[in-house]
C-alpha cells in the first residue's frame, strides 16, 4: 500500500495542517494524519476518548477477578468489600473490622472514595453494600455499577491527565500529539488489571501524572500535594517517591536563595496533606501504627505467585527463601533496591531537568519492582506508567517493555479468564502502533520475544 | 486504508463477544444442530425448538457448511435437543462465524467502490467504513446476533455487477440472496423492471427506442430458475415443498412486532391511542377488546378502538402501490442511478407500510442509501435523518443496561466519522460550484434545515428521557410501555420525513443531476 496516496486526494482539496511532513508508518498515525486532512483534527481527541471507552466497557463484560468463585472471591470483592465496610463501620474501626475477610490495607483515600462509592451504590441499591450480608455479593447490576465507578474515576483523573502532560511534552511537535494520546490510553495491562481484573489503578497514576503536570508546569507545591495524594491513595505510589524527593530536592538546592524556602513550603505542604489525610486516625499511636501495619505487611514473603522480577528469577538457580530469615531477606532486598535507586536519583538531584524526571520515575519504579519486598505481579503497572509516557521518545523500548509487561500478567489474567480480551487488545495496540516494526537493528529480539510468547502460550494451555 | 479497516474492524468485533446475546443466538445455534444431525427431509419438520429452520434453504446450507467446523469448538452445540446450550467454545465459535462471513460484505464493498474508478480515494475509504462498520450491523449481527452482514455482502455484490454493467449477474445474485433471505423479496419489483428494461430490452439504432430481446430474457430466466431449483429442487421432489414454504411465510403474526417498528404503523396506532382519550371524554362508543390490551403491539392480533381495522392484506396493497410509484420511473428510465433510488424506494415502502416489520429492517434502506449519501448535499441530509432515527430505533434490541454505553459509543463515534467525513468531502465540492454561480439557499430550505438539525438534536432528549427521566419519574413501573412508544414514534417521523424527501429529490430531480454519480 502506497502511503502518500492514500491519504492525499487527488483533487488535492486537502490541505494538510502540519508544518513538517509526517512519517506515517503505523495505522494510528495514519488515521490521526488523514483526520486532520479531512477537517476532523480537532474531534481527533473526543474519537479517541470515545473509542477507549468502547475498549473499556467490553473489556469490563468480561468476568472479574473472583467472579462466582466462593468463599474468598477477589479483588473485586476486596473493592466492594471496603465499599460495604467504610458505609457501616465506624471511621475508628475501619481498619481493625473482621481483618480476615478482605480487611482494610490501603491508605485512607482509598477508604474515602469507597465511601463515596458506596454512598452513591446505596442510592440505587442499598443490598450492594449491606453490612456483613452482602459478602461475596454478586448481580449483574452491581458489577455494571462497580465498573462504571472505575471507568468515571478513570475519565475524571487519569486521562485529563494524560492529556496534559501530552500537550506539554510535545509542545513543539504539533500534529504528532494526536498519536500518544491514543498509544497511551489504549495502553493494554492498565485496561486489563483495572477494568477487567478490578481495581483502581488508574487513580493512583493518574494523580501522579497530575504531580508531573504541575512540576512541568512551574506549580511544585500543588504537584506536591498531588502526589502526597497518589501516596494516600495507594502506598505502591511510593515506588515514584524517590525520583520525585531527588527532583525536588534538587531543585531547591540549586535556586540557592528561593531553594529553601521552597523546601520549607513543600515540606510543610507534604506535611499538611498527610495530616488532613490520615486526620481521622490519629488519635492514638495504637491506632495510626495499626494503620501503617496494615498498609506495609512484612510479613507476607518476598514474593508471591510468580513475579518477573529479580528474586523470582533467582529463585530457579539460588534458593534464598530457605537459606535466610524472614528479616535477613528484608534487608537484603532493602539494600538492593537502594543500590539501583541511587545512580539515577544522584543524576537526577545534581541536574533536576523535566525530562530527566521522568526517565528516573521510570527507573525508580523499576527498581522497586526488581528488587523490593513483596512485589505482586500487577505492580509492574508502576514502571509501566513512566515508560508508556514515554511512547514517542522511545518507542521501541516503551513498547517492548509493555509487551513484556503484559505476557508477565498472562497467568494472573488467564485466572479471571481474560484470555480472548487479553490478546485482542494487545494485538490491537501493538498494530496500532506497528510497534513490531519499527526498528529494524532490534527487531530480532522482538521475533523472540514474540516466539518465547507462543510457546508460553501453547504450554500453558497444555499443562491445563 | 482498505486493509486497515478489515483489521480495525475484527478488533472491535472481537471484543464485542461477551456482550448481550438475544435468542436469535438459539435461533442460529438450532439451526447449526437440525443442519448438521438430521437429514435433509427433516429440516424443515423438526420442531423440538420453538426456533424451527425459516429460512430458505441456501441459508440452511449455509448453516450446515458451518456446522462442519463446529465440532472444532464444542461437539455438544451440534445436538438438537441441546436447547439453550452456550458454553464459551460455542459462543466465540458462533460469534467467529459472523466475523468470518462478514468478509463477503467486504469483497462486495471492495468491488463497488473501485468499480468505474472512483477517484476520491477520501470518499471511497469513509463508505466503505461506513457500512462496514455500521452501528446497525455491529448491533443486530455482533450483539443482538444475526448473520445480515454476510447477507448484504451479497446484495451488494449484486449491486456491483449492475453497476458494472453485468446484469446477468447481478440477477443471478439477487436471486441467490432470495434463497437466502427471503425478505430481500420486498426489493424484487426494483430488480424485476430493472432487469427486464436494462438487460432483455436492447437498445435499437433508432435513438430513444428499445426493442425485446428474446435471448437475454431467456439466459436470465434459466439461470434464476436454476438457482431456485439447486436452493428448492430437494424439497420439490421429497414433495415437501408446502411445509418449506409454510415455514417461510406465516402469517398467523400481528401487524406490528412486540416493539413497533418506526413505521407508519407506529404511527397509526398511536393516533389510535390518542383517539381514545378524546373519546373517552366525548363518550364515543370504542372497540372495548382493543383498550383492554395494554400490551399492545404484542405478538398477534391488533385491535383497533377507532380507526379502520388493518389486515395483511391492505398492507401489500398499500406496499405495492407506493412501489409502483417508484417502478414508473424507473420503466422510463433504466438508469444504474434510477434503479438503485427506486430499490431505496422499495426497501422504504416495505418497511413503512409492511405487515409484521422488525425494526431490523430498516438496513434493508440504510445499507444501500449510503451508497449515494455523498452524492450531493440533499441526498446526505436526507440520508443523515434516516441514518440518526434509524439506528437509534434499533435501540430498544439491547433493552439492558450494560449494552446501552455500547451502543450510545458505537453510534457517536459513528456519526462523527461518517458525517464530517462525508460532509468534509461534499463541502469541497459545493466550494467549487459556488465560485461559478451564486448560493441560492432560498429562506424556506434554510428554515427546513434548522428544522431538521433540531428533529436531530431531539434524539439527544430523547435518550435521556428513555434512559434516565422515565426510571426516575416512575419509579413504581408505571406505564413501562412509554420509552418504547416514544421511541418508535420519534424516530417514525424521521423515517417517514427521509423518505419523503428522498422521494421528492427522486421524482422532481432532474435526470441529468442524477447522472452525476460521485466521480
Amino acid at each position: 500500500m502506497s502511503k502518500s496516496s492514500e491519504t492525499v486526494d487527488n483533487n488535492g482539496f486537502i490541505i494538510p495542517n502540519n508544518d513538517q511532513d509526517p512519517v506515517v508508518d503505523s495505522p494510528a498515525e495514519r488515521w490521526l494524519n488523514w483526520l486532520g486532512q479531512t477537517n476532523l483534527g480537532k474531534c481527533s481527541t473526543v474519537i479517541t476518548l470515545l473509542f477507549g471507552i468502547y475498549v473499556r466497557w467490553n473489556v469490563g463484560l468480561n468476568p472479574y477477578s473472583g467472579q462466582n468463585i466462593p468463599p474468598m472471591y477477589g479483588d473485586y470483592e476486596a473493592q466492594r468489600h471496603w465499599m460495604e465496610l467504610t458505609l457501616h463501620v465506624p471511621m475508628n474501626r475501619w481498619y481493625y473490622y473482621d481483618l480476615e475477610w478482605w480487611g482494610l490495607d490501603y491508605p485512607p483515600l482509598t477508604a474515602y472514595v469507597s465511601w463515596i462509592c458506596g454512598k452513591i451504590g446505596s442510592m440505587f441499591n442499598p443490598e450492594w453494600f449491606a453490612l456483613d450480608v452482602s459478602r461475596g455479593f454478586e448481580s449483574e447490576e452491581s458489577k455494571l455499577f462497580m465498573r462504571s465507578s472505575v471507568l468515571i474515576l478513570e475519565y475524571l483523573i487519569y486521562v485529563p491527565s494524560v492529556i496534559v502532560f501530552v500537550n506539554w511534552w510535545l509542545a513543539s511537535k504539533s500534529w504528532q500529539k494526536r498519536v500518544p494520546v491514543l498509544f497511551i490510553l489504549l495502553q493494554p495491562a492498565l485496561i486489563l488489571i483495572d477494568h477487567g481484573h478490578f481495581q483502581y489503578n488508574s487513580v493512583m497514576l493518574g494523580l501522579t501524572v497530575w504531580s508531573l503536570n504541575c512540576f512541568f508546569y512551574e506549580y511544585d507545591v500543588i504537584g506536591s500535594v498531588a502526589f502526597c495524594l497518589a501516596l494516600g491513595f495507594k502506598q505502591m505510589s511510593l515506588y515514584f517517591s524517590p525520583a520525585i524527593f531527588a527532583y525536588l530536592l534538587g531543585k531547591c538546592i540549586k535556586n540557592k536563595p528561593q531553594g529553601f524556602i521552597l523546601f520549607v513550603k513543600l515540606g510543610v505542604t507534604v506535611i499538611i496533606t498527610f495530616a488532613i489525610m490520615f486526620f481521622p486516625f490519629l488519635d492514638s499511636v495504637e491506632h495510626i501504627s495499626q494503620v501503617i501495619i496494615r498498609m506495609f505487611p512484612l510479613n507476607r514473603g518476598l514474593y508471591e505467585d510468580k513475579v518477573a522480577n529479580f528474586w523470582c528469577a533467582i529463585n530457579i538457580i539460588i534458593k534464598l527463601r530457605e537459606m535466610f530469615e524472614i528479616h535477613v531477606l528484608t534487608r537484603i532486598s532493602l539494600f538492593a533496591t537502594l543500590l539501583a535507586i541511587l545512580p539515577s536519583c544522584i543524576n537526577l538531584g545534581l541536574n533536576p531537568d523535566k525530562h530527566r524526571l521522568v526517565y528516573c520515575l521510570a527507573n525508580s519504579a523499576l527498581a522497586f519492582f526488581m528488587f523490593s519486598f513483596q512485589v505482586h505481579e500487577k505492580s509492574i503497572l508502576l514502571p509501566a506508567l513512566p515508560i508508556t509516557l514515554l511512547i514517542l521518545d522511545e518507542p521501541f523500548w516503551s513498547s517492548w517493555f509493555n509487551n513484556v509487561a503484559l505476557f508477565s500478567m498472562f497467568p494472573l489474567l488467564k485466572k479471571d479468564r481474560l484470555i480472548l480480551p487479553y490478546f485482542v487488545i494487545w494485538f490491537m495496540w501493538n498494530w496500532m502502533g506497528s510497534f513490531v516494526q519499527r526498528d529494524v537493528k532490534p527487531v530480532v529480539l522482538r521475533y523472540i520475544s514474540w516466539v518465547m510468547t507462543i510457546i508460553f502460550v501453547i504450554f500453558k494451555e497444555k499443562s491445563d | 486504508m482498505l486493509k486497515d479497516l478489515i483489521i480495525f474492524s475484527t478488533f472491535v468485533k472481537l471484543l464485542l463477544f461477551p456482550t448481550y446475546r438475544s435468542t436469535d443466538f438459539e435461533v442460529h445455534r438450532n439451526w447449526l444442530a437440525i443442519t448438521h444431525s438430521l437429514p435433509i427431509s427433516k429440516w424443515y419438520y423438526e420442531d423440538r425448538s420453538e426456533w424451527t429452520l425459516d429460512y430458505p434453504p441456501f441459508f440452511a446450507w449455509f448453516e450446515w457448511i458451518l456446522s462442519q467446523f463446529a465440532p472444532l469448538a464444542d461437539k455438544e452445540m451440534l445436538r438438537v435437543d441441546n436447547l439453550n446450550y452456550t458454553s464459551d467454545a460455542t459462543i466465540y465459535f458462533q460469534r467467529a462465524t459472523v466475523i468470518i462471513s462478514e468478509l463477503v460484505l467486504f469483497y462486495a464493498l471492495k468491488k463497488y467502490l473501485t468499480t468505474n474508478n472512483m477517484k476520491n480515494k477520501n470518499l471511497l475509504n469513509i463508505l466503505a467504513a461506513s457500512i462496514f462498520l455500521n452501528p446497525g450491523i455491529l448491533i443486530v449481527d455482533h450483539i443482538h446476533f444475526q448473520y445480515n452482514g454476510f447477507l448484504y455482502g451479497i446484495f451488494l455484490l449484486s449491486l456491483a455487477y449492475a453497476k458494472e454493467g453485468n446484469d446477468l449477474m447481478c440477477g443471478i445474485m439477487f436471486a441467490v440472496l432470495l434463497n437466502f433471505k427471503h425478505i430481500f423479496l420486498y426489493l424484487a419489483p426494483a430488480y424485476f423492471v430493472y432487469l427486464l428494461r436494462h438487460y432483455c430490452f436492447q437498445e435499437t439504432s433508432i435513438q430513444g427506442t428499445k426493442k425485446f430481446s428474446l435471448k437475454h430474457f431467456f439466459f436470465l430466466g434459466v439461470s434464476v430458475i436454476i438457482i431456485f431449483l439447486l436452493s428448492f429442487g430437494p424439497f420439490i421432489i421429497m414433495g415437501q415443498l408446502g411445509q418449506v414454504l409454510s415455514r417461510l411465510f406465516p402469517f398467523k403474526r400481528g401487524l406490528c412486532h412486540a416493539y413497533w417498528a418506526p413505521n407508519f404503523w407506529a404511527l397509526y396506532s398511536a393516533m389510535d391511542r390518542v383517539l381514545i382519550v378524546f373519546a373517552k371524554r366525548l363518550g364515543w362508543t370504542l372497540n372495548e377488546s382493543a383498550i383492554g390490551s395494554i400490551t399492545r403491539g404484542l405478538v398477534g392480533d391488533v385491535n383497533f378502538a377507532l380507526l379502520p381495522q388493518v389486515k395483511a392484506n391492505h398492507t401489500f396493497i398499500l406496499t405495492l402501490i407506493f412501489q409502483m410509484a417508484s417502478l414508473v420511473k424507473l420503466w422510463k428510465r433504466p438508469s444504474y442511478k434510477n434503479f438503485l433510488v427506486s430499490l431505496i424506494l422499495n426497501g422504504y415502502s416495505s418497511f413503512l407500510f409492511g405487515w409484521h416489520v422488525h425494526e431490523k429492517a430498516i438496513l434493508l434502506v440504510m445499507i444501500p442509501f449510503s451508497l449515494i449519501s455523498a452524492d450531493n448535499i440533499a441526498l446526505f441530509r436526507s440520508y443523515m435523518i434516516l441514518a440518526v432515527s434509524g439506528l437509534y430505533s434499533l435501540f430498544p434490541l439491547l433493552f439492558k443496561l450494560t449494552e446501552s454505553t455500547i451502543k450510545i459509543v458505537i453510534c457517536l463515534l459513528w456519526f462523527i466519522l461518517t458525517f464530517m467525513g462525508i460532509l468534509s468531502n461534499l463541502n469541497y465540492k459545493r466550494n467549487n460550484i459556488k465560485k461559478y454561480s451564486q448560493s441560492n439557499e432560498s429562506k424556506l430550505s434554510y428554515l427546513i434545515k434548522i428544522i431538521e438539525n433540531i428533529y436531530m438534536y431531539g434524539f439527544i432528549i430523547l435518550q435521556f428521557f428513555t434512559g434516565i427521566v422515565h426510571q426516575i419519574i416512575y419509579k413504581d413501573g408505571k406505564y413501562p410501555f412509554l420509552p418504547l412508544l416514544s421511541t418508535s414514534i420519534y424516530c417514525a417521523f424521521g423515517v417517514i420525513y427521509s423518505w419523503i424527501r428522498l422521494s421528492v429529490i427522486y421524482f422532481l430531480g432532474k435526470d441529468d443531476e442524477n447522472q452525476e454519480v460521485n466521480s
